[in-house]
């Protein structure tokens, strides 16, 4: 976090040399987030370029009180949401139909038999950005659950809410064949 | 037996539970064949997300974001640059027209009385002599303006 404030201010100051820092301990993190929450790679690169123009030009709104991470990925949240309603002006919620309900354990061993992480990966990506991204916060980022509901912009029991309703549809979709091949 | 904790394996599989709902969840899972059986479900699931893969930026992203944002910064400090100077030439430019009225008022008194005749308004001379200068750099300022934009366009 010291690292992160002295990069900031360098780059405050017109230094890119900060910047050279603060990518390079964010960068993967945030491309990661910003793949999962739009889904597609161009995008994300592109995302992933406009959020740090935008962290470049906002710097001075940036609390050095607090950690950087949150706000960088609250800048490229915003930014990856808007793209998205211009791509597809539609609810960011849900991909497509709900996910089926659990009917009873024996399908989904069978289904957690046979998956794969490369089959978790597939039907994450047949969920809403909104899903992928609080499920990456959670279990990729880490996130705690305070943590996890300023980086939403949420009160703590909506993105409780969210996180639990997308590990249900993430369920529903593994439940679903035909539907954890596609992606989106 | 007791009651079953289908609503908190989900939340049970996040690592969100607090302690009593941990106990709650550990000790039917204790005794509930059904429930350890879905509870083990989403532990996998859970543990197969964070043994997703990793996607990396490719450092050719990594290289174009980093120009682009130094170009930004580069430009940003420019504008800043100018800004203080044009301030600074603004503010000298009015300093000099002040005192230069002064010394433009007594050099004109000297004129008239050395030639032994008026010269005309002392004040309109002036007033024609600012109007011209400040012309002159408004002249001088766009076309350095343009020749930097053109140098920046090639």
């Amino acid at each position: 976090m010291e690292a992160d404030r002295e990069d900031a201010a360098k780059l405050l100051r017109g230094d890119t040399s900060g910047l050279a820092g603060l990518m390079t301990r964010h960068q993967d993190r945030l491309f990661r987030y910003l793949l999962r929450l739009v889904g597609d790679p161009s995008v994300a690169e592109d995302v992933f370029q406009q959020t740090w123009l935008q962290v470049a030009e906002k710097i001075r709104r940036y609390d050095a009180e607090r950690p950087f991470a949150p706000w960088l990925v609250t800048v490229a949240r915003n930014l990856a949401l808007d793209q998205l309603r211009r791509l597809r002006p539609v609810s960011l919620e849900e991909a497509d139909e709900p996910a089926a309900p659990a009917s009873g354990s024996d399908p989904l061993e069978r289904a957690m038999t046979r998956q794969t992480t490369a089959r978790v990966d597939a039907a994450l990506g047949t969920l809403g950005p909104l899903d992928r991204e609080v499920l990456s916060l959670r279990f990729e980022d880490e996130l705690e659950l305070p943590e996890l509901a300023t980086t939403l912009g949420v009160p703590l029991p909506t993105a409780k809410a969210r996180l639990y309703r997308a590990l249900e549809r993430l369920r529903g979709k593994l439940l679903t064949p035909a539907s954890a091949g596609e992606r989106r | 037996m007791t009651a079953h904790v289908t609503e908190l394996l989900a939340p049970a599989s996040a690592g969100t539970l607090d302690a009593s709902e941990s106990e709650r969840v550990a000790a039917h899972l204790a005794e509930c064949p059904a429930c350890a059986a879905r509870a083990l479900e989403w532990r996998q699931l859970a543990e197969a997300m964070r043994r997703l893969p990793q996607p990396r930026p490719q450092p050719a992203l990594v290289a174009r974001t980093r120009e682009a944002v130094e170009a930004l910064v580069a430009e940003r400090a420019e504008r800043a640059f100018n800004r203080a100077a044009l301030a600074f030439v603004v503010g000298l430019a009015w300093t000099l027209a002040i005192f230069g009225w002064l010394v433009f008022d007594l050099v004109a008194g000297e004129l008239a009385l050395r030639l032994a005749r008026p010269i005309g308004s002392a004040a309109a001379w002036y007033a024609a002599y600012l109007l011209a200068g400040w012309l002159a750099a408004g002249a001088a300022a766009v076309l350095l303006g343009r020749n930097v934009q053109e140098g920046r366009t090639v």
